[in-house]
């Protein structure tokens, strides 16, 4: 039998309401409140051998200890599965399941589980990095909102096919997966009725949701370029002749930099581009067209910048995914700031 | 215009002493149809081999995909590509329904090629593992490309198409068993019940991308990197006036089979007349420069307007920097007044994490979904291999790979794969007949 | 990728051809150049002219890169 353990606040592990909301962190072995049901619910694939019990403003004013207690707690408890609430529309208890299902998710890597009222702001914070189900508003729903984590959770532990977030209930995570349509219906028969319904004022949904962007903060002015220190980075592909990183054409999940120390043009014959998205046939003639270390150089000569980095790094941009866009630009971010780097030029493709 | 396909339906494929089509078989004489193949005298080594449905076999590289075809009263299929220049869409051809000729690098594959498996799980990824494959395996001497991972696959591509031409002979003279119509009035020349009916155009942006020719979808011969959009007929468009290019990863490529039997226009047709007034067809396409496809977005605005239409379908035939061209097409169209409808697929990654499309607006806000690019897909070996396994890994095709530190190589020693949905030949469908979706986790 | 080596608190420039690309991928600043294949000098013009468009864009790169900004900014290029 798997073994499943479940976290709870003050006030549903029965040890008191807002008076002893900083209750500091418990575990007791057995089943304690919602447990008795979350147990009933997982009959047969798992049973629940801990309550974990820790007060709401415990968590939120001390959160790196409480974590750090329950974390202590289950180290060297045999469990398969973890569940937190259900939260309902309770905010430091949903911000609370929240960051302990990340903590036990990250430190054991085992499935995290939790419930949570649309309207919880928990379900904002928390919902790209697990499980949450769409819950009730109150207590009142317990028995269904336990019902629904148990029943997923027993899908995760028999290794059953996990579907949608709309079919299971869960909130969309922002991983967009293909289907097949069941029953099928063809791509022209969607668009043109999702046409004729759009031009008729009727409802349609879109199959893609456009997200909304999310910026970075912008980075400060440089104040003096002539002390400034500038790299190159690129997503053109640009690479010395051989690849000697072998860099993928596509999809790219490696980068490399290149020493351009001793280097004042990319000439032909010593770089090219291994990028597969284009015509490569200018920038293999002449590399500079991407990485425009020539005029940079004319630059650095005339005192204008301070100087050029001593590497130029680059990867390719085609069909690479934004986690490993996201990967890559971190390391290389790494690297320039150990490097004293003040600014960068990144060229696409 | 007026254009009749008289159908054939092909149940069997076999070989035989004649080239001919009797009850649902179409018998080939291997050699003749061999002969066609090598009037190219870049054609080094052809063969023929057939793939039916259901069958323990798996094709690669497959480089294109065409249905034999007969232009009836003359002429060739493809006017401007095989032979010289002439108006299509008018009168009649006959068609092997049911069949394709697919083209097959008997070594060499490149980024733009793709896979079919015949049955089992592989079968559901792609439209040609339901059809009856006439497989042309064959190698050219077009050695200034053999290493290149972009190929131009100039001589197998039209050895494909004179293929396709020879079969459709065999049935020049017989009566069809069942005859398709299409028939669209002149635009302003339509009865006014047809009029007061939400008019709508469908824009299909073709694959453009690269500068040098050889590579790009061709519009009666026409490189369509230098055209500007165009209005046009859906006649022409099915009657063989548009063949596949060969660039972009397979997955989101059009091959002339589709453009040959285009699911939505077929849709639009049948709604003509009842819930909208089909005006045609603007054709686009998808160059790579900024200026390139804001042209290209107002000129498809422009004539959308000018023609009356409320409303429009935009089909992307790629992904990537593409997507600029299909959101800005979308995005003209909707400040034009004319409500928009996508049709596109996916690159989300292999975690499904990234952005669904490089750009976005929020005026693009019905789109239709026909998959990710680069799902991950495991496969079992399969008995026989039409082509060579090995080119998944070898030749740089855009969903394979030679050696992935964690994946390992696309080609296992058992003849088991690993591959993105990008090789998956054809297999996102987006003129239509995807019935793949995206839904998020 | 330039929103994470921005995030690092470096200051970056994107020169990129598809500017509704750079924008949705949150590049605060940006630089137009000319095309996918050959973003800075076209291969049909003489090498001189290569070399002027080349010099005045990463100029334009250089005053992005010391230029306080508010938004999302593109940069005007003469040449």
């Amino acid at each position: 039998m798997k073994k499943a353990i479940l976290y709870l606040n003050q006030f549903f592990g029965q040890v008191g309401g807002e008076d002893i909301a900083d209750y500091a962190p418990e575990i007791r072995e057995g089943l304690v409140g919602p447990a008795l049901e979350l147990n009933k619910q997982l009959a047969g694939e798992a049973e629940v051998t801990h309550t974990i019990i820790c007060g709401d403003n415990f968590m939120g004013s001390n959160q790196e200890e409480a974590i750090n207690t329950i974390l202590g707690f289950l180290e060297g408890k045999e469990f398969d599965i973890f569940f937190a609430g259900p939260a309902f529309r309770a905010g430091r208890y949903g911000s609370a399941c929240g960051n302990i299902c990340k903590a036990v998710k990250e430190k054991f890597n085992v499935p995290v589980i939790t419930s949570m009222n649309d309207e919880n702001p928990g379900v904002e914070m928390f919902k790209k990095e697990m499980y949450i189900f769409e819950g009730g508003a109150s207590a009142a729903a317990m028995r269904k909102d336990v019902k629904a984590m148990a029943y997923f959770g027993k899908k995760i532990l028999l290794g059953e096919e996990l579907l949608s977030a709309k079919e299971e209930g869960y909130y969309p995570r922002g991983e967009r997966h293909q289907i097949w349509l069941n029953p099928p219906v063809a791509a022209s028969d969607r668009a043109v009725d999702m046409l004729i319904n759009k031009l008729t004022g009727k409802n349609y949904i879109t199959e893609l949701p456009i997200p909304k962007s999310d910026l970075v903060p912008i980075a400060p002015a440089i104040k003096d370029l002539r002390k400034a220190t500038i790299a190159f980075a690129t997503t053109g592909g640009i690479v010395p002749v051989g690849n000697p990183d072998r860099i993928q054409s596509a999809s790219a999940t490696k980068w490399g930099k290149y020493d351009i120390s001793e280097t004042s043009d990319l000439v032909q014959g010593e770089y090219m581009t291994i990028h597969a998205g284009f015509d490569p046939a200018a920038a293999n003639a002449d590399s500079d067209v991407i990485v425009p270390l020539d005029a940079l150089r004319a630059y650095e000569k005339e005192g204008k910048i301070g100087k050029i980095h001593q590497y130029f790094y680059s990867t390719v941009g085609t069909g690479t995914t934004q986690g490993e866009a996201a990967r890559m630009g971190k390391e290389i971010a790494a690297e320039l700031l150990s490097a004293g780097v003040d600014a960068v030029i990144m060229t696409s493709t | 215009m007026k254009l009749e396909f008289g159908n054939f339906y092909v149940k069997d494929v076999q070989f035989g002493s004649e080239t001919k089509y009797e009850n649902g078989t179409l018998t080939i004489n291997k050699e003749e149809a061999l002969a066609v193949v090598r009037e190219d005298e870049h054609i080094t080594k052809a063969d023929l081999v057939i793939a039916k449905p259901g069958d323990n076999t798996r094709i690669v590289p497959v480089k294109e995909a065409i249905e034999p075809r007969h232009r009836v009263g003359g002429g060739t299929i493809f006017p401007g590509v095989t032979e010289e220049l002439m108006q299509a869409g008018n009168g009649t051809t006959h068609c092997l329904k049911g069949c394709s000729v697919l083209v097959v690098g008997q070594h060499w594959g490149g980024f733009q090629d793709g896979l079919i498996d015949m049955s089992g799980e592989g079968a559901k990824y792609t439209y040609f593992s339901q059809l009856q494959n006439i497989c042309l395996v064959a190698d050219t001497d077009e050695e200034f490309e053999k290493r290149e991972q972009q190929k131009k696959n100039h001589a197998l591509r039209w050895a494909g198409m004179r293929l396709a031409e020879y079969l459709g002979k065999a049935v020049a003279d017989l009566q069809p068993e069942e005859v398709e119509r299409f028939e669209l009035d002149p635009v302003t020349k339509r009865a006014p019940e047809v009029q007061a009916l939400p008019s709508v155009v469908y824009v299909m942006q073709l694959q453009s991308q690269m500068e040098e020719s050889g590579y790009n979808d061709l519009v009666y011969g026409w490189d369509t990197n230098h055209m500007v959009p165009t209005f046009m007929h859906p006649n022409e468009l099915m009657d063989g006036a548009i063949i596949s290019g060969s660039f972009m990863p397979c997955s989101s490529k059009w091959s002339t089979y589709d453009m040959q039997n285009n699911p939505t226009m077929k849709r639009l047709y049948q709604e003509h007349g009842k819930t909208i007034n089909f005006l045609g067809v603007i054709l686009s396409n998808l160059n790579v420069a900024l200026e390139q496809k804001q042209r290209s977005a107002m000129f498809v605005a422009q004539i959308a307007k000018s023609l009356g239409a409320d409303g429009a379908i935009v089909a992307e035939e790629g992904y990537g920097n593409p997507d600029a061209d299909f959101i800005a097409c979308i995005v003209e169209l909707e400040k034009a007044g004319v409500k928009t409808v996508g049709l596109t697929n996916e690159c989300t990654g292999r975690d499904g994490g990234s952005q669904p499309l490089v750009a976005l607006d929020e005026l693009a806000n019905a789109i239709v979904s026909c998959g990710n690019v680069s799902e991950l897909i495991e496969l079992p070996p399969m008995e026989t291999v039409i082509g060579e396994l090995q080119a998944l890994a070898r030749d740089g095709l855009s969903g394979g790979w030679d050696n992935d530190p964690i994946l390992g190589p696309s080609v296992r020693e058992d003849g088991s794969i690993i591959m993105e949905n990008n090789a998956m030949f054809c297999g996102d469908r987006v003129l239509g007949w995807s019935t793949k979706t995206m839904v998020e986790y | 990728m330039t929103k994470e080596i921005e995030k690092a608190g470096i200051t970056i420039v994107q020169m990129a051809n598809l500017i509704p690309i750079a924008k949705t991928v949150g590049a605060n600043r940006m630089v137009p150049t000319i095309s996918i294949p050959y973003p800075l000098g076209d291969p049909n013009t003489p090498k001189e002219q290569q070399w002027k468009l080349r010099y005045h864009r990463v100029g334009i790169a250089l005053e992005a890169l010391t230029t306080e900004i508010q938004e999302q900014t593109v940069f005007k290029v003469k040449v």
